[in-house]
């Protein structure tokens, strides 16, 4: 099938090129364009490209519904020998996959990277190292559409690497600060758990594919994700069902780890130490969503057993819940929003594990864009007060009208509240899971959980709109005068504005719906359009309800520059100190990385330097010892050594002709 | 040669080689260093030749023993020379021609 724009599909790999080429330009010559912002304007440039050129391909996509155009070079092969671990043989390929998947992909980090780099141009303005922030920030979009257009799970792999590792960089931009060093190592080294399981699940389904895919149909080369009328799992006999149980779970490690799903969320929420900018681009829209995306992937091209969609829906459900908790009484306005994206998360690994796949796939499509509107919102307000706590702020709708009406679009959004983008996605959400429960029982406490934080994400995105615009004026009267961002920021969160009204609409589109539908390939069939039966308006009807009851109480609390103050003998006093200690589990952590990591490798280096090192010098003080004394018989005096000569001669008179005759064994006796 | 016994010449060789190295062990007076070693040297061409004439009583004419005694003679002189060079350029640096006071050698 082939439509107007299908011809830009084989030329995909020029998306991730233009940041790649951005990249390197900035990265030799960034310190030479002051002029061009340091190579701002570079990344802008590229970003544009990539932005136009993938959405184009996006657009081709929706014109040829269910097109799978897959453009692969053999990397290397090797040829099977009809035994061991790979008895076909296997072969490694690296290409571009344009399909309904990757086209949502590319939308949303397309559009989102270029909006943020332009973003970036004010905002950044004032600090210095700019040349490494723009390269940095074009190899992530680079390295980002890479894994959004893998064509097989290594390249993926490879590209998921590579955005770990700039999302390390970024958060430590600030690497003078002691909480961002920390706070980029904590990244790095949290996410890296869940790379290490997403790699072994990656062996599982390797050996799986290139062993039986051949015999069941699959492509001889390796494992890409070839187009395929079912999922791996589905349909075909499977020798060994508890490895793939097991190579799913991996692959859910991997992937909380990357969307920061209980219990590997600590880092999100300490993220935030970089830039917001960053924040917006890679912890809120594209790469925490990346998780995401690998589930939906496996799920589309590999399937999950029961046991492992049960464990998703849990993690999932219950990240949904525990972060929002978390969310209700953060002071930092990036904080709120942090933990909303974990929770937000949590919703669509749920859809994902409940079956949902393209549900969940819509949900992290709006998602990007009005959580993106509200980071860069904060970003603005930041920008303008050079201040995160929200209890200093207060009344900014006055000074900033554009940046409040984007972050209120955004809350609105966020809230559920129709006809906002996240209101259908959300409720798609919701009503999926609401339709698995039916079939699995198991599910309910998540949906549960899941529907309760509704009114919870409500609660918390009001209150810091309130908190941070609402009132007569800023509570600490010491911070700067309040502006207007310029254009090259307010451009941003009107498109992104106009984006978070339209986006969920724009699924009633049936080219752009088809996109979720025709992804889909496998029951239960995804519910993008919605479907309108009475039990899921009741649903819709009731989660509407208590988004607006969170906006409501956000609003007896903290309207009008209220400020609620919790009794300090209150019984929640205790609660709200566990949420303000995050449940302990950071502080868990480090008492355990104090006392049990540090205990054993202070015993390690114990070890190190009094065994190893004892023995090594040990001997050498030996050797020293020995030496110092030895070197006594070298006077210079010439006598001396003339004496040395003849007892040398004494000794050899005396070893051959007294010694030799006298032992039977060396021919005397 | 006459029929005095080989192991009467032997025996003034091994004397002499005894009196050249306790002189080479005990004297600290370059020169007299060299004499001692002198001395030595001669008992070992003593031998030479103390063997060379009895090897040619008992067999072949011969004169490889005596023609040796007088290599080795000429290797003594040449030998001196360098010493007494040797005891020059001491005595020019340090003064002194006491060996055991040359310790430049030392590590």
């Amino acid at each position: 099938m082939t439509g107007p724009l299908s011809v830009l599909f084989g030329w995909a790999f020029l998306v991730p090129l233009a940041p790649t080429l951005a990249f390197v330009v900035i990265g030799l010559f960034g310190r030479r364009m002051q002029r061009l912002e340091w190579g701002g304007w570079v990344a802008v440039g590229g970003a544009l490209f990539a932005m136009v050129l993938g959405v184009l391909i996006a657009v081709g996509e929706m014109l040829t519904p269910g097109s799978y155009t897959d453009r692969s070079f053999q990397w290397f092969t090797l040829a099977g020998s009809g035994t061991g671990a790979f008895p076909n043989g296997f072969s490694l390929v690296m290409g571009t996959l344009v399909d309904p998947l990757s086209a949502v992909m590319l939308i949303v980090v397309t559009v989102v990277g270029f909006l943020v780099m332009l973003f970036s141009i004010d905002y950044m303005h004032r600090d210095s190292g700019l040349p490494r922030y723009y390269a940095e920030l074009s190899l992530f979009l680079a390295s980002m559409l890479g894994l959004v257009l893998a064509d097989n799970l290594l390249q993926f792999f490879l590209f998921w690497e590579l955005v770990g590792v700039c999302s390390y960089f970024l958060i430590g931009f600030y690497y003078q600060r002691p909480a961002a060093a920390s706070a980029a190592k904590e990244a790095f080294l949290v996410t890296r758990i869940g790379d290490v399981l997403f790699l072994l699940g990656i062996f599982i389904y390797f050996q799986q594919f290139a062993t039986a895919g051949p015999a069941l149909g699959w492509a001889a080369a390796g494992f890409p994700f070839v187009y395929h009328s079912a999922p791996f799992l589905a349909g075909i006999p499977i020798s060994n069902p508890t490895l793939f149980t097991i190579a799913g779970l991996l692959i859910l490690g991997g992937a909380a780890g990357k969307s920061a799903q209980f219990p590997l969320d600590v880092w999100l929420p300490d993220a935030m130490e970089g830039p917001t900018t960053v924040s917006a681009l890679i912890h809120a829209a594209t790469m925490v969503a990346a998780g995401v995306y690998l589930l939906a992937i496996t799920s589309v091209f590999i399937g999950f057993s029961a046991t492992d969609q049960l464990a998703i829906v849990a993690i999932g459900g219950f990240t949904t819940f525990w972060a929002a908790t978390m969310a209700l009484v953060n002071r930092d306005i990036k904080r709120v929003i942090a933990y909303s994206t974990v929770s937000q998360l949590g919703y669509m690994v749920l859809a994902v594990g409940a079956g949902f796949t393209m549900v969940g796939l819509y949900h992290l499509f709006t998602h990007a864009f009005f959580k993106a509107l509200l980071f860069l919102a904060a970003g603005a307000v930041i920008h303008a007060i050079e201040t995160q706590d929200l209890f200093k702020m207060g009344g900014l709708r006055k000074t900033m009208r554009v940046t409040s009406i984007g972050f209120l679009i955004g809350g609105l959004s966020l809230a559920g509240i129709p006809p906002l983008a996240g209101f259908f996605s959300k409720d798609d959400v919701l009503g999926g899971v609401y339709l698995a429960a039916q079939s699995h029982p198991l599910y309910w406490p998540f949906f549960a959980l899941a529907f309760l934080t509704v009114f919870m994400t409500a609660y918390y995105i009001f209150r810091a709109w309130f908190l941070a615009f609402s009132g007569d004026q800023p509570r600490d009267s010491t911070l700067p005068q309040a502006h207007e961002p310029p254009w090259t920021m307010r451009l941003p969160i009107l498109v992104l504005s106009a984006l978070a009204v339209v986006a969920g609409l724009l699924a009633f589109v049936p080219q752009f719906g088809g996109l979720f539908a025709a992804g889909a390939r496998f029951p239960p069939t995804p519910g993008v359009p919605p479907s309108y039966s009475a039990t899921d308006l009741l649903l819709s009807g009731v989660s509407v309800g208590l988004g607006a009851g969170g906006i409501l109480t956000a609003y007896t609390l903290w309207g009008n520059g209220r400020v609620f103050t919790l009794d300090a003998r209150s019984a929640a006093q205790p609660i709200r100190r566990l949420l303000l200690e995050r449940y302990y589990v950071k502080a868990g952590v480090d008492w355990f990385g104090l006392h049990a990591v540090y205990g054993l490798a202070r015993l390690a280096d114990f070890f190190d330097q009094y065994v190893i090192d004892g023995t090594v010098h040990g001997f050498e003080r030996l050797f020293a010892e020995f030496s110092l004394r030895l070197r006594r018989i070298q006077s210079g005096v010439v006598l001396d050594y003339a004496a040395y000569v003849v007892a040398g001669l004494a000794v050899f008179l005396l070893f051959f002709f007294v010694i030799v005759p006298a032992i039977p064994a060396l021919g005397g006796g | 040669m006459t029929d005095l016994p080989l192991a009467g010449f032997v025996a003034v060789s091994a004397v002499l080689l005894g009196i050249g190295l306790f002189g080479i062990l005990t004297r600290r007076n370059f020169i007299l260093l060299l004499i001692a070693i002198e001395v030595a040297m001669n008992s070992a061409i003593l031998n030479f030749v103390v063997f060379g004439s009895y090897w040619n009583s008992i067999s072949a004419s011969s004169v490889e023993g005596q023609s040796v005694a007088v290599v080795l003679i000429g290797l003594a002189a040449t030998e001196v020379a360098v010493g007494l060079a040797i005891v020059l350029a001491l005595n020019r640096s340090r003064g002194s021609i006491n060996v055991a006071e040359a310790t430049t050698l030392r590590l």
